[in-house]
């Protein structure tokens, strides 16, 4: 017997992603093969890589108030209520749970830290205003008119499913009728040139669970789920596109960056989602991995998997669409629980591309080459980052 | 002693008043708290804020290892081992993947993001520092928590225009209702940089005893300050060792009606107490106070909200809880509620012991 107050549903996705505004345009693309990552060099004097960039945000007034992050969550929460029906009482009082590690970054400039009061006085200030990380949600509610509770959390590469998880808690304690919850993040220089100092971008387009992966590509973009109760969801006849049926936050405890190698924590992590949904290891149809691209994350996963699903009947599909337009960073699980719900509405397992010589492990069914086609009933998306976080979403399809 | 409600049993913290375990001893509290002069940055003219006085990390928590760390991380490691210390917690016998922790910081790790820029000033971005890098985080300082004591459950840290701090405790006060945790770690920080300052000082939100050795008065502007509070979080069937508070329920709101969201809390029996926090000026301390007044009329007890806390901005609330529950405030019902002059409300319900 399904508790409609304590059933947690998506009702709406918006989505700016490389492939464009709207999911819509990021399900052709996927479905399609299409591959967004190109080759850059002109992001900062001396980088040559690969990203994956929106090349075109929607129009909006006041611009020069917000950041480009704040701008692509705008963006995506603006797409996610665009089918929204019923008082706009129940919009003003919602709940905002954006996630990002990027947030204002993209507006500051070293030279801050050489003078920062002439930087200021030099046109900083009001670049300034939009870097505290806050700013990313404040900015969807200033944008929507929406007054409810609302935070930014960031947790690094785990932050856009984490986002999530918040949110649903939030609803479990009706502390808002409805919940935007997602990621944003941008390419900026800060965190390209970081990730080009620990080695880890791969100068090539990446090639997530290969044998021969090199790391990583940065992407930008982001993704907002509008979550409510399913007793919310029916009593204003708003139409149900998954539902949440398990979420849990785990930490590796291990080391400040990398994953624990037998991806003990992450394990932990699945196992206590798929617990949460009531749901077997069997039941899985699909896991949408986080799969970077990086030596040390896709092995640990790899493990993770292993253990986890350890003692099903046939392996577990995996893939990363990583390989489609990047790491998105604090917007990766966002993005990514979007994408896992959009191939549960079109019964396809999403192949990972590139990926010629997978990890072995005969206890995961590497998805690559042509995409499959098959009912989903139940699918899985997977975070992790930087600080040993970890968050595992369980999605289910909904039979009214 | 059993409760339904989630417990604060333990607390810890790193400010101006120096590293505590526990509450701030009353004479402390007596002495009146006045700002420091900052030597640190080599600008002309007096700066004052309220600062940590520098102190070794391991002089407080024998074998913690900070030399890496920024200041926000090193706090936050002293002050939730405090806090643990304080709650008399053995973790030895705990499930670490059933401890979580939730951290609340208005800017994060910004002594090392400046790092990190000037190293981009020096070499360009191709020569950036790649041991600072992960450090700039936004969520170092609480996995940094974790791995000290091999914390293995959720861990979150949350940004929230005015409301860090109350909206890390109100999710992590969640997590343990709906038993997805046992035990939370909640902290609430921030560090303060010549940046940032000079940030609040070109935008002119800085109080005249800023900058002059005048005393703390109601003029505009406000004395920013810096430090971790922590406090431990325990779910209800946990036997509380010396509990503080049971953390009822809450709200918390970006804007709209402050008072009329906040009515839909005060139920029977209504608070004694209003402990008031604000994120900045005392300029809004006034009508905080007076909307409190509203709210509960004479009857109540209302603790104003305090400088060297509002100081902290986002993450303020839990060192204004500190600072009334530092006052021994008779046991009963209270209300901690939040402001800002920007709009928007928190309040949170506790039951006082």
């Amino acid at each position: 017997m399904i508790d409609a107050q304590k059933t947690i549903v998506v009702t709406g996705i918006g989505v700016v992603s490389p492939y464009g505004a709207g999911l819509s345009s990021l399900q052709a693309g996927i479905l399609a093969g299409q591959c967004c990552l190109k080759s850059a060099s002109d992001l900062y004097p001396g980088f040559q890589g690969t990203v994956a960039a929106v090349d075109a945000l929607p129009s909006m007034t006041e611009v020069h108030r917000y950041s480009r992050t704040d701008r692509l969550a705008m963006a995506a929460a603006s797409d996610s209520i665009v089918d929204f029906t019923g008082p706009g009482s129940i919009l003003r009082e919602s709940g905002i749970v954006m996630a990002s590690t990027v947030a204002g970054l993209t507006e500051i400039d070293p030279e801050i830290s050489v003078g920062p009061s002439e930087w200021y006085q030099h046109g900083g200030l009001s670049r300034a205003a939009s870097y505290p990380a806050s700013r990313v949600a404040a900015s969807v509610g200033e944008h929507l008119g929406i007054l409810g509770p609302a935070c930014t959390v960031s947790v690094a590469c785990a932050s856009g499913a984490m986002a999530i998880a918040l949110a649903a808690n939030m609803l479990l304690d009706d502390a808002a009728p409805m919940v935007l919850a997602g990621g944003s993040d941008t390419l900026c220089p800060f965190t390209l040139s970081g990730f080009n100092s620990l080695q880890a971008l791969d100068p090539e387009p990446c090639r997530p669970f290969d044998q021969n992966r090199k790391g990583l590509n940065i992407g930008e973009g982001a993704a907002v789920l509008v979550l409510e109760t399913l007793d919310h969801a029916t009593r204003r006849d708003a139409r149900i596109l998954a539902v949440l049926r398990g979420w849990a936050m785990t930490n590796d405890a291990f080391h400040p960056t990398a994953p624990h190698k037998d991806g003990f924590g992450l394990a932990l992590c699945i196992q206590r989602a798929l617990e949460m949904a009531s749901c077997g290891i069997e039941e899985v149809g699909y896991v949408n991995a986080h799969g970077t691209g990086t030596s040390l994350n896709d092995i640990a996963e790899t493990h993770a998997y292993e253990s986890a699903f350890h003692g099903r009947s046939h392996p577990v599909p995996v893939s990363s669409t990583k390989s489609y337009f990047g790491h998105c960073l604090g917007a990766a699980g966002a993005l990514e629980a979007a994408i896992t719900i959009m191939a549960m509405q079109s019964g396809a397992l999403l192949p990972t591309l590139r990926l010629e010589n997978p990890i072995e492990s005969p206890m995961i069914d590497w998805l690559r080459g042509e995409l499959r086609r098959q009912p989903l009933p139940v699918a899985m998306s997977v975070s992790a980052g930087f600080g040993g976080s970890n968050t595992a979403l369980v999605f289910g399809s909904h039979r009214a | 002693m059993k409760t339904t409600l989630p417990v604060i049993t333990g607390i810890g913290s790193v400010t101006a008043y120096g590293p505590l375990a526990g509450l701030i001893p009353t004479k402390s509290l007596v002495a009146s708290l006045e700002p420091r002069d900052i030597t640190a940055w080599s600008t002309p003219g007096l700066r004052r804020a309220f600062l940590v006085e520098p102190f070794r990390p391991a002089s407080i928590v024998p074998g913690l290892k900070t030399r890496r760390l920024d200041s926000l991380s090193a706090w936050a490691l002293v002050a939730s081992s405090l806090a643990l210390r304080d709650a008399n917690i053995d973790l030895g016998p705990v499930d670490r993947s059933r401890i979580a922790v939730f951290f609340a910081t208005g800017f994060g790790c910004v002594e090392l993001t400046l790092a990190f820029y000037q190293s981009a000033a020096a070499n360009g971005w191709a020569g950036t520092d790649p041991i600072i890098f992960p450090e700039t985080l936004h969520n170092a300082p609480a996995s940094h928590v974790a791995l000290f004591h091999d914390l293995r459950g959720p861990n979150v840290t949350i940004s929230s225009k005015n409301f860090a701090a109350e909206s890390a405790l109100l999710q992590a006060a969640s997590m343990l209702r709906h038993g997805q945790a046992d035990l939370a770690i909640v902290l609430a920080g921030d560090t303060l940089t010549q940046a940032v300052y000079e940030w609040y000082e070109v935008a002119q939100l800085l109080a005249p005893a800023c900058f002059n050795q005048e005393p703390l008065s109601s003029a505009p502007g406000f004395v920013p300050s810096e430090g971790v509070v922590a406090i431990v979080l325990e779910s209800a069937d946990r036997q509380a060792a010396r509990p503080y508070a049971t953390l009822g329920a809450g709200r918390w709101a970006a804007g709209g009606d402050a008072l009329a969201g906040v009515r839909k809390l005060l139920g029977d029996p209504q608070p004694c107490l209003i402990i008031c926090g604000s994120d900045g000026a005392p300029c809004a301390f006034r009508p905080l106070t007076c909307s409190a007044r509203k709210l509960v009329g004479e009857g109540a007890t209302i603790y104003p909200a305090q400088p060297v806390a509002a100081g902290m901005g986002e993450a303020g609330a839990l060192f204004h809880l500190l600072l009334a529950l530092s006052r021994r405030p008779a046991s009963g019902q209270a209300l901690l509620l939040g402001t800002s002059a920007l709009g928007g409300y928190a309040a949170l319900r506790l039951e006082l012991f």
